[in-house]
């Protein structure tokens, strides 16, 4: 391997400019030592993508050089950086979802004829040696994006990497599962591999790597050893200014507000147990748990999505029809947790899904649509909730993470929503969009929109939130004023009275 | 800039393709005729005479094409469209042309009801539903028509009917008004009104249709009706033009309405398509027909050069269709052999496939 003094990974003035002249790399220097967690920052946009392309082989720099082991390297496919010893996990995991996770994990292995034993016995040693279990003949469709995630790191360890470069592998999961990846990580580590990661949570990079980079505009603006470090300045350096927190409340104006919904004894069996509770105008419920302590299927019982569920839903009073459409039409919205899968039309341009749940109001007659007041009422929004986009014709897929939930949070503000429902509404998006989401959720709030909002940060909820209930197990377990309650209380009552976090990915 | 870029993005191949293709052709052959020293093939006797044949494949392939918007696929509209020109032939003696009309009509529409209801509210595949109708009612026909020929017996009904088909409005025979107008009238519901938006909302992502408050059941099963319906009025056009039908007709005709959908760039997938171009693409395959009629080419020729022509078409939409990407670029994806596993949603049922 490595000498230890001289960088496994070494670039030099990395640049890459698209044929149509967008630099998204503009000469970037990066060293990546083995034995070590390498921390790359920025925000979406900064380059992060490209560069991660480039590494992975599936694009090529313009300019620049890459020195892999101290010597120059080119790749054109894929295949070869694999074969050099690189391995990627993207954010969405390239899975074959009928095959089992044994398959899975030697998908790329060469040679025509597959002997189960001996694979099974390399895949259980590869296991013990990162401590963790799974049952390795489940098909990889019925895994948690969490599981998924492990079966991508195993399949990288038994391509026997030695630089393992792992795009936001925490983003889509809950603590418990978080704390095996972060284990891992360190273990790869230990073993004398290298490992690049990208992620958002500042507290993960600061608590795991051994040096930074960060990129903005396509540049590396700040590398450092991690512990010369705080989350102040990554931030900071991310952002290039100082991060605004989320407006703080002003604590008791919003409680005063008349309960705008009523949950009363609603419940889904196998997934959720009868909850009943208020949201007032103003008021920004938040709602803690892990993944899979039944905090979406909440949002969705009450939308009326969960055609299995039982109880009664009011709106001012009035009993709602359980179905999406009554629930729309009298008020309620729902911001799903799967943005590309569940929220937006991809074929859609931005005014048609601004439009799409209230397109009676941009209608004559409820029928005939009026181009020109949809149009207008994107303009608008875009003004409104500063949308960065060239304009209202931009396709969807073209915006970032950032924006895209915008669109799909002001899609129920052109109609009568009272109440609105968010799942996980900053997930996936960089921290500057993150605190202007929740500045929004605050200004929507302060409008007299009664919200309900699920998180996985528990930051964020304490920031945002009026009040927090605690769910586990799809029960609705304690409640908290946010002024009044720490991250780690929630944590606590989140893991239960013991405080024990649960093990094992994605109860359901 | 941006309008330039809006009028580059209309004309350029994947948009407009199909017309320049119906052009090209046209010219083709005229050119060819010309030289040839063949009757001019740009009469308006010929090309009136094209748009008459396609018209009825046109209608089919207009609901199609509203079918797969919604993200379906309905194998069984040549079937339907023979159910409904047994019905029609064998009830006009006995009820009139009007009430067999209705019946045939109803008949044709609740195989689409049916065909809807298994794939929506059952959830059985759309090829395996539509393709188990196409063989079940095709054998439907076969029963009820004892398996040989219908004809009209009594004078009074043939008159009215070979009248509601090969009647004129001035140069134009009715089916091409038929075709035109339901043309126009779904172009009109489908890009301006919110209907159609709901249509295109179902089938580009029905996920988010739904939690929009969009009955994504109802616009899929309408769909389907839509199609049974519309099959069921060419079947009666075919019936009526010749007052008698066999019970093996049509048989095929599924594929050629499909093909112009295609031809038209109709996606497969759900969320895209335009009529307009659907009967763009069912005038170029008979305008191909009509074209080995009228050079005396071998009628043996015909399957190979459609066949070319559909998956070319396809070729230019898939390829025309990576917006920004660049020729390298696709390549380089082309190495890049494993597949992503794009339903992260266990409980939604698996419809379809994207890639």
């Amino acid at each position: 391997m490595s000498d230890g003094s001289s960088p496994l990974l070494e670039l030099e003035r990395l640049e890459k400019i698209y044929p149509n002249g967008t630099a998204a790399l503009s000469g970037v220097d990066l060293e990546v030592r083995s034995a070590t967690v390498h921390g790359l920052l920025g925000a979406n946009g900064a380059g992060k993508s490209t560069l991660i392309r480039i590494l992975s082989g599936a694009t090529r720099a313009t300019a620049g050089e890459i020195l892999w082991r101290g010597e120059r390297v080119s790749w054109s496919r894929p295949a070869q950086a694999r074969a050099a010893g690189i391995a990627t996990l993207h954010q969405q995991i390239p899975l074959v979802g009928t095959l089992s996770v044994l398959e899975n994990v030697f998908l790329a292995q060469r040679g025509g004829w597959r002997r189960g034993q001996p694979l099974e016995a390399r895949l259980s040693r590869l296991m013990a040696s990162i401590g963790y279990e799974i049952d390795i003949h489940a098909p990889v469709e019925t895994l948690s994006i969490g599981e998924r995630q492990m079966v991508g790191i195993l399949q990288a360890l038994a391509a026997e990497a030695t630089l393992i470069i792992m795009d936001e592998p925490t983003a889509s999961l809950a603590a418990a599962e978080r704390q095996i990846v972060h284990r891992t990580l360190r273990r790869l580590a230990a073993e004398g591999r290298a490992v690049l990661l990208v992620s958002h949570f500042l507290d993960e990079v600061l608590a795991l790597t051994d040096e930074v980079t960060v990129l903005r505009d396509g540049a590396a603006v700040l590398t450092s050893a991690t512990a010369l470090l705080d989350e102040a300045g990554l931030a900071a350096a991310i952002v290039g200014r100082a991060v605004r927190e989320a407006a703080p409340r002003a604590p008791g104006d919003a409680v005063a507000g008349r309960p705008v919904a009523e949950i009363i004894g609603l419940e889904s069996p196998g997934r959720l147990a009868p909850c009943s509770f208020a949201v007032g105008a103003g008021e920004v419920l938040g709602i803690a748990g892990f993944l899979g302590s039944g905090r979406s299927e909440l949002l969705h019982a009450i939308f009326g999505a969960d055609r299995g569920a039982r109880g009664e839903v009011r709106l001012f009073g009035k009993p709602l029809a359980r179905s999406p459409r009554a629930a729309v039409a009298a008020g309620i919205a729902l911001v799903p947790e799967d943005r590309q899968a569940q929220g937006l039309v991809p074929e859609f341009p931005l005014w048609k899904n601004l439009t799409l749940a209230h397109l009676g109001r941009f209608a004559r007659w409820g029928l005939f649509l009026r181009s020109a007041s949809e149009t207008a009422a994107a303009e608008a929004a875009i003004e409104q909730l500063g949308i960065k986009a060239h304009g209202v014709a931009t396709a969807v897929s073209e915006l970032s993470g950032g924006n895209a939930q915008k669109v799909s949070v002001a899609r129920w503000l052109c109609g009568p929503t009272q109440l609105l429902l968010l799942d996980e509404p900053t997930a996936g998006i960089d921290v500057g969009a993150k605190s202007e989401i929740l500045a929004l959720i605050r200004e929507l709030a302060a409008g007299g929109l009664a919200i309900v909002l699920v998180s996985s940060e528990l930051t964020e909820l304490t920031a945002a939130a009026d009040r927090i209930l605690i769910m586990r197990e799809g029960a609705i377990v304690a409640e908290r004023m946010a002024v009044a309650t720490s991250e780690e209380e929630l944590v606590l009552l989140a893991s239960g009275a013991a405080g024990e976090l649960p093990t094992g990915a994605g109860i359901s | 800039m941006r309008f330039q870029a809006e009028v580059r993005r209309a004309l350029g191949l994947r948009e407009a393709g199909v017309y320049y293709a119906l052009l090209l052709l046209i010219i083709t052959l005229a050119v060819v005729c010309a030289v040839l020293g063949r009757p001019s093939y740009l009469s308006a006797v010929n090309l009136i005479n094209i748009v008459y044949q396609a018209a009825p494949v046109a209608l089919m392939g207009v609901a199609m094409t509203v079918v797969l918007i919604t993200g379906n696929f309905d194998l069984s509209v040549a079937s339907v469209a023979a159910l409904a020109a047994a019905v029609q032939i064998g009830a006009v003696d006995a009820v009139g042309f009007a009430p067999a009309l209705c019946l045939a009509l109803a008949a044709a529409a609740a195989v689409g009801l049916l065909n809807g209801v298994m794939v929506q509210l059952v959830g059985i595949n759309a090829f395996i539903v539509t393709l188990g109708t196409l063989t079940a009612v095709r054998g439907l026909v076969l029963i009820v028509t004892g398996g040989r020929s219908l004809m009209v017996q009594t004078p009074a009904a043939l008159a009215t009917m070979t009248g509601f088909e090969s009647g004129r409005a001035g140069p134009f025979p009715y089916p091409i008004l038929y075709m035109a107008g339901f043309t126009l009238l779904v172009w009109l519901v489908v890009h301006f009104t919110t209907l159609g938006r709901r249509t295109y909302a179902v089938g580009g992502n029905a996920e988010a249709a739904r939690l929009c408050g969009i009955r994504v059941n109802a616009y899929r099963i309408g769909a389907f009706v839509l199609s049974g319906l519309v099959a069921g009025f060419a079947g009666v056009l075919y019936a009526s033009r010749f007052g008698a039908m066999n019970p093996t007709a049509l048989q095929g005709e599924e594929l050629t309405v499909i093909a112009a959908a295609i031809l038209g760039g109709t996606s497969l997938f759900g969320g895209a398509g335009s009529v307009l171009k659907t009967v763009a693409g069912a005038l170029v395959l008979y305008t191909l027909t009509n074209g080995f009629n009228v050079l005396n080419l071998g009628a043996n020729y015909q399957g190979l050069i459609e066949g070319t022509v559909l998956i070319a078409a396809a070729a230019i939409y898939t390829v025309g269709g990576r917006r920004g990407k660049s020729l390298r670029r696709l390549r380089a994806l082309a190495h890049d052999t494993i597949i992503p596993v794009r339903s992260a949603l266990p409980e939604t049922p698996c419809h379809k496939t994207r890639c």
